[in-house]
């Protein structure tokens, strides 16, 4: 009721200010939505500026008329109080809602009016844009320069790299491809042997089986049951990215690495490189051909098996895997792996303090 | 490794896309400080323009984001964080504002020590430093000359201010939890704070006796294990939480002392929100209650009291306290449950010849009862003496009984038409 009532007379009473965007065009905006951005109010206040078209406010450069619409509907909606917290945001979450190249044209204007809330919303946001991202999708996000050499992208890599267990793993991972090369070499020899009959069964057993064709297939997808989500996100890191990761880190490694360190480094944890011996020794009996004679169309699902044990083996080795590697590969620009939900940061601290009340 | 070309000379149309390099840089530090420090200092490879812009963020965090290893290798994790808190220190460039070093794997290691002097150095407003494990960390001297400190947050850390410190002249905000100091110090480091505007003080040890001398004190929020409470100078204070971990010690309980109920109350003149945790209303009964304080708190508007609804001398400084409040809008009782058995206190609150003393309160919550007499007997007063009551929220300790407690609840009259009762089941 009393909305209506003010609809209706508010409009003739209303006082309005005329303003000038750097284009030229003048406009004429309720003056209490005008004072609502101290560039203007001062402005007002300080020259009496924008009583008549003649007199005009102009705009500073950066905000252009159809920004300066948009800042206009913020001003409108904030100036009128009464509105509950959770309107203001829920008003605030819509009105961000647009491209980033709009985003920052906002966030720019908002700071010449000094309108520092709105600058405050648009900057939060644009760094929720940001985070979590790799060099590579902000540069394509905000439209920005790849202006850097390969080596100037890797220098403050000098001090990432230096993980032990990236190094751990890569080795493993070397390894592995190794013995599954000395395998195919022995499989080539036997498959020349007796080449005919085993074919229909392979293809039964595979099928039957689906990919994994052995009985490891049954304990993984135990523990895939397990860690369900984590299981699917490094999933897919491993079967899309871990060659990729693989060549990445090798090719960018040696360049700004020397050995010196990496021997040091790798001396301190102990427990690290014991965990990597232990696991090695746990799976490598489990490779050798216990399923040898029905496999023949070894490339794949060895190949597959391999991603899978090196993944479990980053698993075990330490759940940070995703990230580190993750960090590894933004700055390596690589693609992304998907960034694990790990760093749950487990706040229990205060319970000791609040439990006692 | 494929080569790059020699980067172009920048086309008009990519700098015209380009907005978000082209935003003035306190716009853009405003970003970056909003970002993960592993996020910003990344940035250092998204462009030219942006090599060093993260260098100059004046807010540096570490925290769990920065790294997140699970690890229990305790010397990687903790390898890993010194490595990047100096690689980031080394980095930077001007002032430091924020800095709040907070890892769940974080000891009190000497590194701390280089990186707070380091900062000491800037014209340091805000510091946070929260050791999660191990033993107290013990404060730097140099941190105590950090005079531009307006925020001041220690988790888990010794403090031992040089004889020189004169104390921090604009702090407003001081936040000590798991610490150890010794009174002297303590009591100093209090009153030399003149601009002192908020105070929260969580399980400590080494001082007793809290006295709080503080003219800008606006709130005030402590929890441990304390003899005494004295407020000086606070008139200001207006946000108060206090509770006491240990239950008073019979000896103190003796009654003849001059009653702690009017000292803690004749320094808040204008408290607005106070709440009484633990055993602090034991604390508050010591010595003769009067049947009012001399002087209401008129701003009181919201009370939470926990108490023990068998002890007739927590009933008294409570009733003298909800006589003393005539403006309560929302009041909170909670039952302390390991205390709560056989009712032995009856009759106390019948006496209803205070008829509508509580003419605002409007909310009503009482959590944790047994259904014991005296408590039933103050639901019974608070509903016949609440005429704008609008809700009233039970909650028993256990669901044992709650029916009976459900039928006589419904027995009671409520001085309020409107109000409503809200049992919730424990």
């Amino acid at each position: 009721m009393s909305v209506g009532t003010m609809a209706v007379v508010k409009p003739e009473m209303k006082s309005y200010i005329w303003i000038q965007t750097a284009d030229g065009s003048i406009q004429q905006v309720e003056e209490e939505v005008a004072m609502f951005c101290p560039t203007i109010c001062r402005e007002i206040i300080h020259t009496g500026m924008g009583t008549s078209k003649n007199y005009a406010i102009s705009l500073p450069q950066r905000v252009n008329p159809a920004i300066f619409g948009l800042i206009l509907d913020y001003c409108r909606f904030h100036q009128v109080p009464g509105h509950s917290n959770k309107e203001r945001k829920i008003f605030d979450e819509k009105f961000i809602r647009m491209d980033t190249k709009r985003l920052c044209e906002l966030t720019s204007a908002a700071d010449s009016l000094q309108l520092k809330p709105l600058v405050d919303l648009t900057s939060r946001a644009l760094a929720r844009i940001i985070e979590g991202k790799t060099p590579e999708e902000i540069r394509e996000t905000f439209h920005l320069p790849d202006d850097l050499t390969e080596e100037e992208k890797l220098e403050p890599l000098n001090n990432v790299t230096d993980d032990p267990r990236i190094r751990l793993l890569n080795r493993l991972y070397a390894k592995k491809r190794k013995e599954l090369k000395e395998r195919e070499k022995l499989k080539n020899v036997e498959v020349e042997e007796e080449h005919v009959d085993e074919r229909s069964v392979d293809d039964l057993l595979s099928f039957i089986n689906g990919e994994n064709g052995d009985s490891k297939g049954v304990k993984t997808n135990k523990n895939r049951k397990k860690n369900r989500r984590r299981k699917y996100q490094l999933k897919e890191s491993s079967s899309n990215n871990l060659n990729g990761i693989h060549k990445d880190f090798n090719s960018h490694h040696s360049p700004c690495h020397n050995g010196e360190l990496n021997d040091s480094e790798v001396s301190t944890p102990n427990k690290t490189s014991k965990l990597q011996c232990s696991t090695t020794v746990n799976f490598l009996p489990k490779i050798d051909f216990d399923d040898g004679d029905i496999d023949d169309d070894l490339d794949p699902a060895m190949k597959e098996e391999l991603d899978r044990e090196v993944e479990d083996f980053a698993r075990r080795l330490n759940s940070d895997w995703p990230q580190r590697m993750q960090e590894i590969l933004s700055l390596g620009q690589e693609r992304r792996l998907v960034q694990g939900s790990m760093n749950g940061n487990g706040s229990t601290r205060r319970c000791t303090s609040l439990d006692s009340r | 490794m494929k080569q790059r070309e020699p980067p172009k000379s920048p086309c008009k149309i990519e700098t015209e896309l380009d907005k978000l390099s082209n935003l003035p840089a306190h716009v853009i530090d405003q970003i970056l400080s909003q970002l993960p420090i592993k996020d910003a200092v990344r940035t250092s490879v998204l462009s030219k323009k942006w090599r060093y812009k993260w260098a100059t963020i004046p807010h540096l965090v570490f925290d769990n984001l920065c790294v997140a290893i699970s690890s229990q290798e305790q010397t990687l994790v903790k390898n890993k964080l010194v490595n990047i808190v100096d690689h980031v220190l080394l980095l930077h460039t001007g002032p430091i504002i924020k800095f709040k070093l907070s890892h769940r794997d974080l000891l009190g290691v000497s590194d701390i020590d280089r990186w707070i002097l380091h900062i000491s150095r800037s014209s340091i407003k805000e510091f946070i430093l929260e050791i999660w494990k191990g033993q107290r960390y013990k404060v730097p001297s140099c941190l105590f000359s950090c005079q531009n400190l307006i925020h001041l947050e220690l988790f888990n850390c010794l403090l031992k201010p040089p004889s020189t410190f004169k104390g921090f002249r604009n702090l407003k905000s001081l936040d000590l939890q798991h610490i150890t100091l010794a009174q002297d110090v303590f009591e100093n480091l209090i009153s030399s704070c003149p601009m002192l505007e908020r105070l929260t003080l969580m399980n400590f040890d080494g001082f007793t006796h809290l006295n709080i001398d503080a003219p800008n004190l606006q709130f005030f929020d402590i929890g441990g294990v304390f003899d005494d409470v004295n407020f000086e100078n606070t008139f200001h204070l207006a946000l108060v939480s206090i509770g006491l971990y240990v239950n008073v010690k019979t000896d103190q309980t003796a009654p003849g002392n001059s009653c702690k109920l009017l000292r803690f109350f004749v320094h808040l003149p204008h408290i607005r929100r106070l709440e009484i945790q633990s055993y602090f209303l034991k604390y508050l009964a010591v010595g003769n209650v009067p049947s009012r304080l001399p002087r209401p708190c008129a701003d009181l508007n919201y009370l939470s009291v926990r108490i023990n609804f068998n002890e007739l001398e927590e009933n008294l400084a409570a009733l003298c306290l909800l006589r003393s409040s005539p403006n309560l809008q929302e009041l909170e009782m909670l039952a302390r449950p390991e205390e709560a058995g056989m009712g032995v206190l009856t009759n106390f609150w019948e006496v209803d010849h205070w008829n509508s003393m509580f003419s605002q309160l409007r909310i009503v919550k009482i959590l944790g009862i047994s259904g014991i007499r005296s408590e039933l007997e103050f639901i019974n007063f608070v509903l016949s003496n609440s005429p704008v009551l609008e809700r009233m929220t039970i909650k028993p300790a256990s669901p044992e009984g709650g029916w009976d407690l459900v039928k006589e609840l419904l027995r009671f009259r409520r001085a309020s038409v409107r109000a409503e009762i809200i049992y919730l089941d424990s």
